[in-house]
């Protein structure tokens, strides 16, 4: 017991006597985290309100597989982008295994059926006046697409969130792809288990505390744009 | 005079069952359309048509003389405003919906001002210009709708069950705004309706629809049931009818081919019934009256035949009409 109290108040003074290792960590796990969710965003929320939108076939067998990738494996992906990006892969000769592009491009993949799924769900649940009237309005695929988005836009803003929740707190794609490389490609959660293995307890718990304080924002945040 | 619409072939299938099945229906230009016809009969589906937010499965519709594409064009999308049953108002003021309508339309910026107002002005609600859609009353709301549908200045305005949960004096703020915009030469209005009334007070033209169906017959006196050799039979009482065509599920008796009298007529008519007159009623410059027979039949007579049948309420009179007053479909 007393081991575990004296590593959480000595995780406490490393996260109040801001310590640079600790904050490098977390800004390099918040920007990977973040690009990856703008891309995933930018891909996954027009993908998404198409999808909704539109019917065609094949369109519930996409339902399916979307669902299906939303559960899958983090090593997998992982897996499979190593074997892209290794040097001996397909895209070896990019370089990019080992860096922070990678972790994004992995975490993006991993996101995205979420974010589609859950821009889906938005527009879907909007209300069914919505498309019959901006049809009759006059708008065209592109302005319609525009103006599902701002209204259901809360509801895709959560989708976001969630989306960025997912990637910060992922560690089997980012160890494999990213490698762990201090100052460069060390995220929260690689930290956490890294260091742990090693023994340094309180680094890692300090790691954990932030990681809850950044997913205890994000919750609140979504509770938040849900009651708007 | 040119016509708005021209329907041919029409059918519009929805999970297998048959929604509206039009064979031809011609709509002219300039004149105020009422669509009358029960719940279920198809009007809305019909709106929509018209309105091309759908598509029938087969047949085509031609717009002012032209062939619409499988998408319509911006110019062709233009000549036509549309107010559903329940409007959707988006977030924001009622002149931000006004100028989505419009800035949807490909309207220039520069008119934009201009023609919100005059929207709203048309509609009798300039003051509410900046309140909030989402503060509305259910008369405002439709009043608002029908503003941001003839914004654009189409040619024609489609109005889906326009006074459905309005109260006497929202209908007819309602009735005016449509009026002021039918008024203008050239303008084409349609508008459902299952009220006899409502359609008479405002339409010029009626289409009564039954069942998917576009019949001439009047709606007053309408059964349902099925053709046996030369009776239709209601399910409560045997129709003698003249038509042959054995698939025929509605039957209608026009209002104005019954005869009324206070005892059994002595004539070649096919069809005599005894019922209790339960109702007498004005209906513009005519008389209705309402007999409970096996079912409940209405008939139009003159104030005049009224006064010199000298009848009361709870009275058993005759009805009897020959078998060429009824349309069977």
């Amino acid at each position: 017991m007393n081991y575990f109290t004296e590593s959480l108040l000595a995780a406490f003074s490393l996260i109040t006597s801001l310590d640079a290792n600790i904050y490098r960590i977390v800004l390099t796990s918040v920007s990977i985290s973040i690009t990856a969710t703008l891309i995933a965003a930018l891909l996954a929320i027009p993908a998404g309100v198409a999808m909704a939108l539109n019917t065609f076939t094949g369109k519930a067998s996409l339902q399916h597989l979307l669902n299906t990738l939303m559960s899958m494996p983090t090593v997998v992906i992982g897996l499979l982008l190593y074997g892209l990006f290794s040097r001996l892969g397909p895209l070896g000769n990019w370089g990019l295994l080992y860096t922070p592009t990678a972790v994004i491009i992995a975490e993006a993949i991993l996101i995205f059926p979420i974010m589609m799924n859950l821009t889906i769900a938005a527009v879907n649940s909007a209300d069914p006046r919505l498309v019959p009237t901006l049809i009759s309005l006059g708008a065209r695929p592109y302005t319609l697409t525009v103006h599902v988005i701002r209204a259901t836009r809360y509801a895709i803003l959560a989708a976001l969130v969630t989306g960025f929740g997912r990637a910060i707190g992922e560690v089997g794609a980012a160890m494999m792809l990213g490698g762990n490389i201090q100052g460069f490609t060390r995220t929260m959660t690689t930290a956490i288990a890294l260091e742990t293995s090693k023994g340094e307890f309180e680094l890692g718990l300090a790691l954990g505390m932030l990681l809850l304080i950044i997913a205890f924002a994000l919750n609140f945040a979504l509770s938040w744009l849900n009651k708007s | 005079m040119t016509s708005a619409y021209e329907l041919s072939d029409i059918t519009l299938e929805q999970q297998k069952k048959i929604i509206l099945d039009i064979p031809q229906l011609t709509i002219e230009s300039g004149q105020c359309l009422a669509l009358l016809g029960e719940n279920g009969a198809g009007k809305t589906s019909l709106i929509n048509l018209l309105a091309f937010t759908s598509r029938a499965n087969h047949g085509s519709i031609r717009l002012f003389n032209q062939v619409v594409p499988s998408k319509l064009k911006p110019s062709q999308r233009r000549r036509i405003g549309l107010v559903h049953q329940q409007p959707f108002l988006l977030p924001g003021t009622v002149a931000d919906n006004i100028r989505l309508a419009l800035s949807l339309q490909g309207v220039k910026r520069s008119q934009i001002p201009e023609l919100t107002k005059q929207a709203l002005v048309q509609v009798n609600l300039i003051d509410l210009a900046d309140q909030l859609a989402s503060t509305l009353s259910g008369g405002e709301l439709k009043r608002v709708a029908i503003a941001r549908a003839i914004a654009y200045q189409p040619d024609i305005l489609l109005l889906d069950e326009p006074f459905s949960h309005l109260d006497h004096r929202h209908i007819q703020l309602l009735e005016d705004s449509i009026n002021q915009f039918a008024r203008q030469t050239g303008k084409t209005v349609i508008f459902s309706t299952h009220d006899r009334f409502q359609a008479q007070a405002l339409a010029n033209a009626t289409i009564n629809l039954v069942a998917g169906k576009i019949t001439a017959a009047p709606l007053l006196n309408h059964y349902h049931g099925k053709l046996d050799q030369h009776f239709f039979n209601t399910g409560k009482m045997m129709i003698h009818v003249t038509s042959e065509l054995t698939n025929a599920r509605h039957l209608a008796v026009d209002p104005r081919e019954i005869i009324v009298s206070p005892q059994p007529l002595e004539s070649s008519m096919r069809n005599s019934f005894s019922g209790r007159l339960i109702l007498i009623a004005e209906e513009g410059h005519a008389i209705r009256l309402t007999i409970e027979c096996a079912e409940r039949f209405h008939v139009i007579i003159s104030p005049e035949a009224l006064s010199s049948l000298n009848l009361s309420l709870g009275d058993t009179i005759w009805l009897s009409f020959k078998s060429t007053a009824v349309t069977v479909f």
